[in-house]
């Protein structure tokens, strides 16, 4: 089969392999390098493999010095977090419910959190705004928690609904003929069970809200509020041309979800596949 | 299936119920006030508003704009999910293949889906930089002088088209590449002994195979590119002039920036009506009820 592959084949297979990672990671590379070439070299034409390192990492320093960059970088942590731990409590509450007891009606709640889920936010975001304002609670990093969450509840009930409906209720009857009350065979089976589900939840709930622009950019106006990609995108628009201080913004928000992606790919790649991250 | 009984179900069912209504009401709430708020005419989100009927609706559908902005809509969608589809195809039939560093190398086609819209159009606005933007620089060594990319329609709309195929396409790659799992071995080693050639295994085996989960894939990205408003605005803001305003940027400049709250709130409105004939097909096509028996 394989082993036999003639020399063409295995050179357009690699040929193929190479302009794919080529094209899915150079501009990766390039806001890396941009971001740590030293200053006099973003002025010169560039050279496609850098000639000398910034090591003192200035256009990191520069940036976190003059922008409100280290206060949104909090915002943005404070805000995912909320929406993180929010949705995981409101959606294994609702999808066990959901899976375990005669709720009339159920397919019509999972429906329309899907078709929630499908909605794109430009459609919520402006008459969100309209009703934040009415509530008193617009330009408040609350009412960007909130509507993070009618992205992520939907899409944590939808995958947990999957995971709690395939898990065999012998189980739980088991451990509760054994003693266990239902919270106790809740805890004790249910929950470490069902452990990838709820991490693949956290991680794309953690992603959407950090990713999130649109939200961010409609509900709120004052630069202490905003988050890290309302904030890059307002540099932008100030500090003309400043690249190498904007790819170390953008370097510094894409680094956490590199990191995350490395250890934890795993649950990236089956979440994408069950359709986790919308856009 | 339990019936309520003791006091921790329905401690259970409360929170259930408190949380079902909770996430309903902030979705169903902007919804309906977006429907309510195109009745009326407003000059921003704080101002008096007059109920109005359907003027709104008749002023913006017999609205060229609107018309220019469907379109621009539609031939974004097209091109690009074409494109994502046909990309993210080949790069699954790629990755399917066994070659070293395969692990590595799966990895690094996710990556441009995970990173935020900001930072994949802060990327390209610097590659394009008409100072010293690198594909700037290219495009003079090759003489085609320097390109203002954003100042034309046409390349301000590829521009559009490549950022957004650069950054969605891994979707397709990864649900395409998860499918394939599913197809028996056994039907391509038939068809193999029956002397089918690779791109006939393809075309008669995978494609058949897999034209349910591709259906959903189309469905699923024509609903999300149709409404794509980050990548448009920040790279073009809808220009130069409107070349490249489509209804979720039209929508955003009329209650934004054109003191047009109600006609924001229409445009809204019908992309809204647009997106619900694409998810009622979704629904017919993929019922939840079968879902439920299959898994």
């Amino acid at each position: 089969m394989s082993l036999r592959r003639s020399l063409t084949a295995r050179v357009t297979l690699l040929g193929g392999v190479a302009l794919m990672c080529l094209w899915s990671f150079f501009p990766i590379y390039w806001m890396i390098v941009s971001s740590l070439r030293p200053e006099r070299d973003l002025f010169a034409p560039p050279t496609l493999i850098p000639t000398s390192f910034d090591t003192g990492f200035k256009a990191y320093w520069t940036l976190l010095e003059l922008t409100d960059y280290p206060l949104q970088f909090l915002n943005s942590v404070m805000v995912a977090g909320a929406v993180v731990v929010i949705t995981l409590l409101v959606s294994v509450v609702i999808a066990y419910v959901v899976t375990r007891y005669r709720i009339p009606g159920k397919t019509i709640i999972v429906g329309s959190m899907l078709y929630a889920y499908m909605f794109p936010p430009m459609l919520l975001a402006i008459p969100l705004l309209s009703i934040f304002a009415g509530l008193g609670l617009a330009d408040s990093l609350w009412s960007v928690i909130a509507a993070h969450c009618t992205l992520t509840i939907p899409l944590g009930v939808w995958l947990l609904w999957g995971f709690f409906k395939v898990m065999p209720l012998d189980l739980e009857e088991a451990a509760m003929v054994d003693g266990c009350t239902r919270a106790g065979a809740f805890f004790r089976v249910v929950l470490p069970l069902s452990l990838p589900g709820i991490v693949t939840v956290a991680i794309f709930a953690f992603l959407l809200s950090w990713t999130d622009y649109i939200f961010a950019f409609v509900l709120v106006s004052s630069d202490s509020q905003k988050t890290l990609p309302v904030g890059l995108a307002s540099i932008l628009g100030t500090f003309d041309a400043r690249w190498g201080e904007l790819m170390a913004g953008a370097t510094l928000i894409a680094l956490p979800l590199l990191v995350l992606f490395t250890f934890l790919s795993r649950y990236f790649i089956q979440g994408l596949a069950a359709g986790a991250m919308k856009g | 299936m339990k019936r309520i009984r003791t006091f921790s179900d329905r401690a259970l069912l409360l929170a259930f119920v408190a949380g079902v209504s909770t996430t309903l009401l902030l979705i169903l709430v902007p919804v309906l006030d977006a429907v309510r708020l195109s009745l009326y005419q407003a000059e921003s989100f704080i101002s008096a508003q007059t109920w109005v009927g359907l003027a709104n609706y008749t002023r913006i559908l017999s609205d060229p704009t609107f018309w220019h902005a469907f379109g621009i809509g539609l031939l974004f969608a097209i091109t690009t999910i074409a494109a994502q589809v046909v990309l993210g195809v080949l790069f699954a039939l790629l990755l399917d293949q066994p070659f070293p560093g395969r692990p590595v190398v799966r990895g690094i086609t996710v990556l441009p889906y995970l990173l935020p819209t900001v930072v994949v159009t802060v990327i390209f606005q610097w590659l394009l930089d008409g100072g010293l933007g690198l594909f700037t620089v290219w495009a003079e060594h090759i003489g085609l002088g320097r390109p203002a990319w954003f100042e034309n329609p046409t390349s301000a709309m590829l521009i559009l088209i490549v950022v957004s195929v650069w950054t969605w396409t891994p979707f397709v790659t990864v649900c395409f590449l998860a499918a394939m799992q599913t197809v028996p071995k056994s039907l391509y080693e038939a068809a193999r002994v029956d002397g089918a050639s690779a791109w006939m295994r393809f075309w008669h085996i995978t494609i058949p195979m897999l034209a349910p989960m591709l259906t959903v894939t189309v469905l699923l990205r024509s609903i999300w590119m149709f409404n794509k408003f980050d990548v448009v605005w920040l790279l073009t803001k809808g220009g130069p002039l409107s070349a490249t305003e489509h209804l979720p940027v039209l929508a955003y400049r009329r209650a934004f920036s054109q003191f047009d709250v109600g006609g924001g709130a229409t445009v809204a409105t019908l992309s809204f009506l647009v997106l619900t004939v694409l998810i009622a097909v979704y629904f017919h096509y993929f019922p939840l009820e079968e879902k439920e028996e299959k898994s």
